[in-house]
């Protein structure tokens, strides 16, 4: 009988520490207490680390302090104090003599807390295998269907044929459908007219420009340096050219990634990859480092930076000082995956010299750099212990280390690093890229923190539905054609961004997380000034090469450090090329572009602002640009038209707007015109066309 | 949708902080599809959220693009006399910023005098600032972490020497907001002779929404970008345009009635008519008497660019903008405050540039009784050497390690100097002002306390102080 009240003791003060101190401490303590460089020396993750603390009940160091308030600190000037059952808990457990079952080690990154993820986070998670739950339907629609009909929510009717066609190509190739084309899909009335269409915009050239700008914003793209010199980035463009080279031909999604990583390293290494690798030489760099010593670590930061946010949507660049706060991601990870860069040249920038290949690539500068050493509190002055290259350990069949490389020239280790990327058993990387495909198409992401699946991102909206597509992109051979093409084609897709009576549902589901209706969306800098060319008569449509250098006011010129020589202005037609095309010079970025929300180019950018100010309406009231555009519609117009008020008001909006005015449009567009019989009446009609709602928005 | 990788819950807890923002979270929390009740709030709305009380509004930031010395200006150093033509003790060590050649201990070019009752003394080179000496609290522990131009101009702006972080003046503007619809928030009036090193990540908004963004600001007809349409299109025409585009837009909105964005934009556009009108009012100059403007130093040289810029400052804050910076000297070398060549050529001529228009301005702020709700920043990027660069009447080269900064108005104890270099005035060595600390008072002044004004990026609340930053209270009065 004594030794079964002892066993329920026993057990009970077990489950007691399973249950709730082991709980309690990850939560509330370990987070400094644990980890590679616990605070204050103090380690709580195993009993003979705590040692002393632990002695004493409630006379001891640790109630000491608990009981003061001392613990856990104030955070922000909130306090974090254990309340009230928390304080039980604990006192009860130290009165105790804090027993701690023999042996057992806390995880501080094993479970998820209330403050932070652990290795259970759904991101790191396998892929989910469920089917498309509704059957008879599109997968798209059919995982969406099913949270919609539980919600009751109803579902928009389908947009019209022009909506579509004109949703289509801004999403697809960034431009305004021309009339022709418009008028051609309007009268094919067969079944798989939709489909011709989207088959058509994917192999369409233009595809490859407007969705390069996508991936060029996430690899902080530029083409030049910054800083006091903000010298150009000599071939930076070949980069550039790659991605929408990349992106026209299919290019599997894998092997884009690896290209861009370890180019160099292939066994097939050839110009083409070569310049993949330019996007790890294209972020800001400064040639007159303050602190050179740490500049190197800072060069390495934004590598581990770009790497993780691009490719694994996962921020892990706050692990380079301490354990992240949020995500479970150690010091050691960070440095592990650093390492892959460790052997390039991260203090050098030098141009190309005489006989050497004509691009901007990164190599290492030999197969056996120095150690690589994580670093106290970040500062390269307090190296810790040195660090062998590897990969995230939230990854545990993927976390061992890299085989020694077997060039004399190269480390091999951003090969290693890429594969494990690319790894199948890595469920973050087609997550974020099928989140950032869906993102692009349907207004807002599965995922609205497109470069944050950690702790204090967004949890996915559609869980199964995101991994049904990672697993069919998977399987697609990464194919983002494929992948573009099986979103378009659902009805989801297709529907209406408004209807009657939406107001009354918008309640229920106002971010419209659910798809009850198609996002409207809105033009970007980039879809907007190509758009304002292609309907003026006047893009360019040249593709790839050097960029050009656009006009720009002596406003905009004022801000610049060195004047006059510093800027030359390509020839107007070179300037009517696409934006993609547009020299991009960090301490330069035109108006045109910030203004319209332009992404910042030090820092990888999954997402761009979305603001609605005055200057934007100056700019599109105003600009120079604005009005060359709207004298060429007017010419237009006129060709087409003659001279017919009617035809040129009808003829204004197919050109624009593509569809005639409505009655009422009519009406007020001659109202407008009447009177002023000058040249540049239609001309100012155009104007007002240019700048309406319409055709800055998506239906 | 939300900035840059935000999340709803991310922008509600930036945009509450406190209590009112924890209760809302919970609620979504609770159901992670966030119900309507958090919908409404948006992301940032105009409107002062302080810390604390203040009675500051405004900021005037004199920005001395190049560096100024302070053993020259508002940092006394008599020893420099006794140690003149030595070699700075070898135990200090610095950075030689660019290899330049280094010469010996010199003497401040002019000499300093006490000014004001407090008697707080200022050299011959800004004899008329020191009329306001009991006006001034200066401090002159400040160091920071960079000793080149670009890095340096961006971290005084930033806090961080890397481009892409939000600049002092997107912080106050996206903390308090903006008391003037008509006008942007923030505004930066450029010297003519070109913009700072670096460019646009100096006034930029960096991962804060692009509306807290600097709006370059020139003196002239068009103080903004396309406020005036090329061709010259009238008053009555614009109208005319807006008034058809706004039919339009109604028609198009008409049919669909769920689009806030819709309106917004199109209000956008009254706004830009409005602001046609206003902008080119709060920089018209013709407004001012005579003896204001002669009191600035217009119609005059060396001081017409700056003295306009200044009397531009005080008729923004009177309309309400947040954060006014103003450049003094621009591009690069001696045509900013960068004096490699010669202390007495460069500073002769920018700080005569200045003089007047800073002095008139506190008068004129203090007269008009905007003193108290004006902070008045007077500074460079850092500081200079004790020691000369090349021969004869020698330059200075470039000194992170010790530098002086002054404020005014807005709360601050005027007729002190706060902190102190060595005695050669190389390095801070009592009550030392980081950068980080600068800006941590700055925003405090401000009623902003610098550890609360943060933006979820990166994976934490960053800051403008990142994980620094100590306000130096003492200043206030």
């Amino acid at each position: 009988m004594w030794a079964g009240a002892l066993l329920l003791l026993l057990t009970a003060g077990q489950t007691d520490f399973e249950k709730s101190v082991a709980p309690l401490l990850v939560r509330q303590c370990l987070g400094c207490h644990g980890g590679s460089d616990p605070k204050g020396d103090f380690d709580l993750t195993s009993a003979d680390k705590a040692g002393e603390a632990l002695q004493g009940g409630l006379q001891g160091k640790l109630w000491e302090k608990v009981s003061s308030g001392e613990m856990p600190p104030k955070e922000k000037g909130q306090s974090r104090n254990l309340n009230e059952k928390e304080m039980e808990i604990m006192r009860g457990w130290l009165a105790r003599g804090a027993p701690w079952p023999k042996g057992q080690t806390l995880d501080p990154l094993e479970k998820t807390t209330e403050n932070k993820a652990g290795r259970d986070w759904w991101a790191f998670q396998p892929l989910g295998k469920m089917a498309p739950p509704l059957p008879g339907l599109h997968p798209v629609d059919s995982f969406l269907q099913k949270k919609t009909a539980e919600k009751n929510l109803p579902l928009a009717p389908r947009a019209s044929k022009e909506q579509l066609a004109r949703r289509l190509f801004h999403d697809l190739i960034g431009l305004p459908p021309p009339q022709e084309i418009l008028e051609d899909y309007l009268a094919d009335t067969s079944r798989p007219a939709w489909e011709k269409l989207v088959d058509r915009l994917l192999h369409d050239p233009r595809h490859g420009e407007r969705w390069a700008r996508h991936w060029l914003d996430l690899v902080r793209y530029a083409d030049t340096n910054g800083y006091e010199r903000d010298a150009d980035k000599p071939f930076a463009w070949k980069y550039r050219d790659y991605v929408i080279q990349s992106l026209n031909a299919g290019k599997p999604y894998d092997q884009f990634i690896v290209e861009q990583l370890a180019g160099d390293e292939l066994p097939d290494a050839r110009d083409e990859t070569l310049a993949a690798t330019g996007m790890l030489r294209a972020g800001a760099w400064d040639d007159e480092p303050n602190d050179k010593l740490e500049y190197k670590y800072d060069r390495l930061e934004d590598l581990v930076h770009v790497t993780a946010t691009a490719f694994l949507g996962l921020t892990i660049k706050c692990a380079r000082c301490h354990d992240h706060k949020f995500d479970p991601v150690t010091q050691v990870d960070y440095y592990k995956f650093g390492s892959a860069f460790w052997a390039g040249d991260l203090m050098g920038n030098a141009g190309i010299k005489p006989g050497e290949k004509e691009l901007l690539v990164w190599k290492d500068l030999n197969s056996k750099p120095e150690p690589l050493r994580a670093l106290k509190k970040g500062d390269p002055r307090k190296p810790l212990k040195e660090v062998a290259p590897g990969f995230l350990s939230v990854f545990k069949q993927l976390d061992g280390p890299f085989p020694p490389s077997t060039s004399a020239l190269t480390t091999g280790r951003r090969l290693q690093l890429a594969g494990r990327i690319v790894h199948p058993g890595n469920p973050l990387t087609p997550r974020a890229a099928v989140n950032r495909v869906w993102q692009k198409i349907f207004g807002q992401g599965l995922v609205r923190t497109p470069d944050n699946f950690g702790f204090k991102g967004d949890l996915p909206s559609h869980p199964e539905l995101l991994d049904w597509l990672a697993r069919a992109f998977q399987q697609n051979g990464g194919s983002m054609k494929s992948l573009i093409r099986l979103l378009v084609t659902s009805e989801a897709y297709a529907r209406a961004s408004t209807f009657p009576g939406e107001k009354e549902w918008e309640k229920f589901d106002p971010d419209n997380r659910l798809l009850w209706k198609m996002n409207r969306k809105r033009r970007d800098a980039e879809s907007l000034r190509d758009s304002l060319l292609a309907v003026s008569g006047d893009l360019n449509s040249r593709m790839g090469g050097p960029g050009y250098l656009p006009n720009l006011s002596a406003d905009a010129l004022e801000g610049l450090s060195r004047k006059g020589g510093a800027w030359k202005e390509s020839p107007p037609l070179e300037q009517n090329r696409r934006t993609i095309y547009m020299h991009l010079k960090r301490s330069l970025i035109p108006p045109m572009l910030t203004t319209f929300d332009f992404c910042d180019t030090t820092l990888p950018c999954a997402q761009r602002d979305q603001t609605l100010v005055a200057p934007q309406a100056l700019t599109l009231l105003n600009n120079e640009f604005m009005h060359k555009r709207s004298q060429g519609l007017a010419r237009r117009v006129k060709e087409k038209a003659g001279e017919g008020l009617e035809a040129q008001v009808r003829g204004a909006w197919i050109f624009i707007l593509g569809r005639p005015p409505a009655a009422a449009e009519e009406l007020a567009a001659q109202k407008f015109l009447k009177g002023k019989e000058t040249p540049g009446a239609l001309a100012a009609l155009c104007h007002v066309l240019l700048n309406t709602n319409e055709f800055y928005f998506i239906d | 949708m939300f900035p840059c990788g935000q999340t709803r819950r991310e922008a509600i807890w930036e945009m509450g902080g406190g209590f009112a923002g924890l209760a809302l979270l919970s609620l979504l929390e609770a159901d992670r599809f966030f119900p309507s009740q958090a919908r409404g709030a948006p992301p940032l709305s105009p409107g002062p959220k302080r810390h604390f009380p203040s009675k500051v509004k405004s900021v005037i930031f004199l920005m001395m693009n190049g560096a100024p010395s302070q053993v020259d200006t508002f940092d006394p150093k008599p020893l420099l006399q006794k140690y003149a033509g030595q070699p700075l003790p070898a135990d200090m060590k610095y950075i030689n910023s660019g290899g330049r050649k280094v010469g010996f201990l010199t003497p401040s070019f002019r000499p300093f005098r006490p000014g004001g009752k407090s008697g707080l003394p200022i050299s011959d080179y800004f004899p008329r600032v020191r009329q306001h000496a009991d006006k001034l609290a200066v401090l002159r522990s400040c160091h920071t972490d960079s000793h080149a131009h670009g890095s340096a101009l961006v971290a005084m702006n930033t806090g961080s020497v890397f481009v892409g972080k939000p600049s002092l003046g997107a912080w106050c503007v996206y903390g308090l907001g903006t008391e003037n619809n008509n006008l942007p928030g923030y505004v930066v009036l450029m010297d003519k002779r070109g913009g700072p090193i670096s460019g646009q990540p100096n006034y930029g908004s960096g991962y804060l929404s692009a509306q807290f963004q600097g709006t370059l600001f020139r003196p002239g007809l068009e103080p903004i970008p396309d406020l005036a349409g090329p061709s010259g299109v009238s008053r009555g025409e614009l109208r005319k345009q807006l008034d058809l585009l706004g039919q339009l837009n109604q028609e198009h909105m008409q049919s669909r009635p769920g689009g806030s964005e819709l309106a917004s934009r199109a209000a956008s556009y009254e706004l830009a008519f409005r602001m046609q009108a206003k902008a080119p009012e709060a920089v018209d100059l013709s407004q001012e008497t005579t003896r204001t403007k002669e009191m600035y130093g217009l119609e005059k040289q060396p001081t017409d660019e700056f003295g306009r810029n200044c009397l531009i400052a005080r008729r923004l804050v009177e309309r309400g903008v947040r954060f006014i910076q103003l450049y003094s000297g621009g591009g690069h070398l001696e045509d900013t405050w960068d004096a490699h060549t010669s202390i007495e050529k460069n500073h002769g001529l920018h700080a005569l540039e200045v003089d007047q228009p800073i002095a008139a301005l506190l008068t004129d702020l203090d007269q008009r009784g905007l003193l108290d709700q004006t902070l008045v920043i007077w500074g460079g990027e850092f500081g200079r050497m004790p020691f000369s660069e090349g021969k004869g009447e020698p330059g200075r080269n470039h000194n992170p390690y010790g530098f002086s900064m002054w404020l005014a108005g807005g709360g601050v104890k005027g007729g002190q100097a706060y902190g102190a270099t060595d005695e050669l005035g190389f390095q801070a060595v009592e009550k030392k002002v980081h950068l980080h600390d600068l800006h941590a008072t700055f925003l405090h002044a401000m009623g902003l306390d610098h550890e609360r004004l943060t933006y979820f990026h990166g994976g934490r609340d960053d800051r403008l102080t990142d994980v620094y930053g100590r306000v130096v209270k003492d200043i206030f009065s």
